[in-house]
């Protein structure tokens, strides 16, 4: 039910938008990244390892299949405990954004991308977002209140229906 | 959908940006589509914009991919190049190793990730704006482009000097070669139109189509 909720939401978006300000991601991209992480895990330095699988989390929070946004979401999550460097930091809160995003969890990509801003004001990537977040906030407004103002109309219907 | 995105343009062409970090990528596409200029954070991995212009009597949408230049996206920008009717090479006229990369870096990243046989390449001076602390000559760059087999302009992303010619050259380029044209009517817009609704194959599970 989510899932068509979501969907739905987000074909009226692109309706209004027109979906064009992220780009996507193919699956050989993400599989070509997964080799690479492969790779890196057989005897690489730490520093190659982590590039690595900022790509491969790049590419799933970018993919077209939520099953891939949903692993990236994961990985970024489980490590930005222990990413120290404030670089990597703004850019995984970033790519988690840009997940959340695509898994339609606006609130928790605006809460990141508004992190984000707070660190670097100009940056271009996020206010984008940004936008795309704001734009799907209020379509999905507009539509919950359409669908209270139905279930209303649905609940008077019936009480009269009833006296 | 498709028939009514359709009818809004004539060709969809893809076009690709790339160059060293920090040669002024992002700042020339935000020139170009937003009319702004800002100092730039650099790109992580790839972002893109879409711009409907009207070049040559033909409505066009242009799709424009912004690549990182920092190294260590290397393999997944490379991803980008297929597909791509047009692709601009970007260098600081005020650093010559943005200039030497070029020939040593990423010309040969055309060779081996570009698919499009008759791709038009750009090439592209930028910062011209900077002309007193400018090292790479307009000749050298005329040069290059002579033997690359490229388009060559100078242009300043900040005063926006030569912006939007160099777009428009580009794309008037594209719009004479026949089987870039034949592509940016069918094959593309297809592809990009499958890339907004999940693919049946896919069976997405939520809305991140």
């Amino acid at each position: 039910m989510d899932a068509k909720i979501g969907k739905f939401f987000e074909s009226v978006g692109t309706f209004f938008t027109g979906g064009d300000s992220i780009p996507w991601c193919d699956s050989d991209i993400v599989v070509g990244c997964e080799r690479e992480v492969a790779e890196a895990e057989k005897g690489s330095t730490d520093e190659l390892k982590s590039e690595c699988l900022l790509r491969l989390s790049w590419a799933l929070v970018h993919s077209k299949r939520s099953e891939d946004v949903q692993r990236g979401i994961a990985m970024l999550e489980a490590s930005l405990p222990s990413t120290s460097s404030p670089l990597q930091m703004r850019e995984k809160m970033y790519l988690l954004a840009v997940g959340y995003y695509r898994s339609a969890d606006y609130s928790r990509s605006r809460h990141l991308v508004d992190r984000c801003l707070e660190i670097a004001p100009e940056w271009r990537q996020a206010i984008t977002l940004k936008k795309s977040i704001e734009d799907h906030g209020v379509i999905g407004i507009g539509i919950a209140a359409t669908a209270v103002g139905l279930v209303a109309g649905g609940l008077a219907a019936a009480l009269s229906r009833k006296k | 959908m498709d028939s009514s995105s359709g009818s809004e343009f004539d060709y969809l062409f893809k076009l690709l940006m790339i160059g060293d970090s920090g040669v002024g990528k992002s700042s020339l596409l935000l020139s170009f589509t937003s009319d702004t200029f800002e100092e730039l954070s650099p790109t992580i991995g790839v972002d893109f914009k879409v711009k409907q212009v009207t070049i040559g009597g033909k409505k066009l949408k242009l799709a424009i991919w912004d690549t990182a230049g920092q190294e260590r996206f290397r393999t997944l920008t490379s991803s980008y190049y297929r597909g791509a009717q047009g692709i601009i090479m970007v260098y600081d006229v005020t650093r010559r190793e943005t200039f030497t990369n070029l020939s040593d870096i990423w010309s040969k990243e055309i060779d081996l990730y570009s698919t499009n046989q008759d791709c038009i390449k750009m090439l592209v001076g930028n910062k011209v704006d900077k002309e007193n602390d400018r090292v790479v000559t307009k000749k050298e760059g005329i040069d290059f482009a002579r033997e690359y087999g490229c388009l060559f302009i100078e242009c300043s992303a900040k005063t926006r000097v030569n912006v939007e010619q160099c777009f428009e050259e580009l794309v008037l380029k594209i719009l004479d070669t026949p089987s870039l044209t034949a592509e940016g009517s069918t094959t593309v817009k297809r592809n990009i139109f499958k890339q907004k609704p999940p693919t049946g194959s896919d069976e997405a599970t939520s809305g991140c189509c």
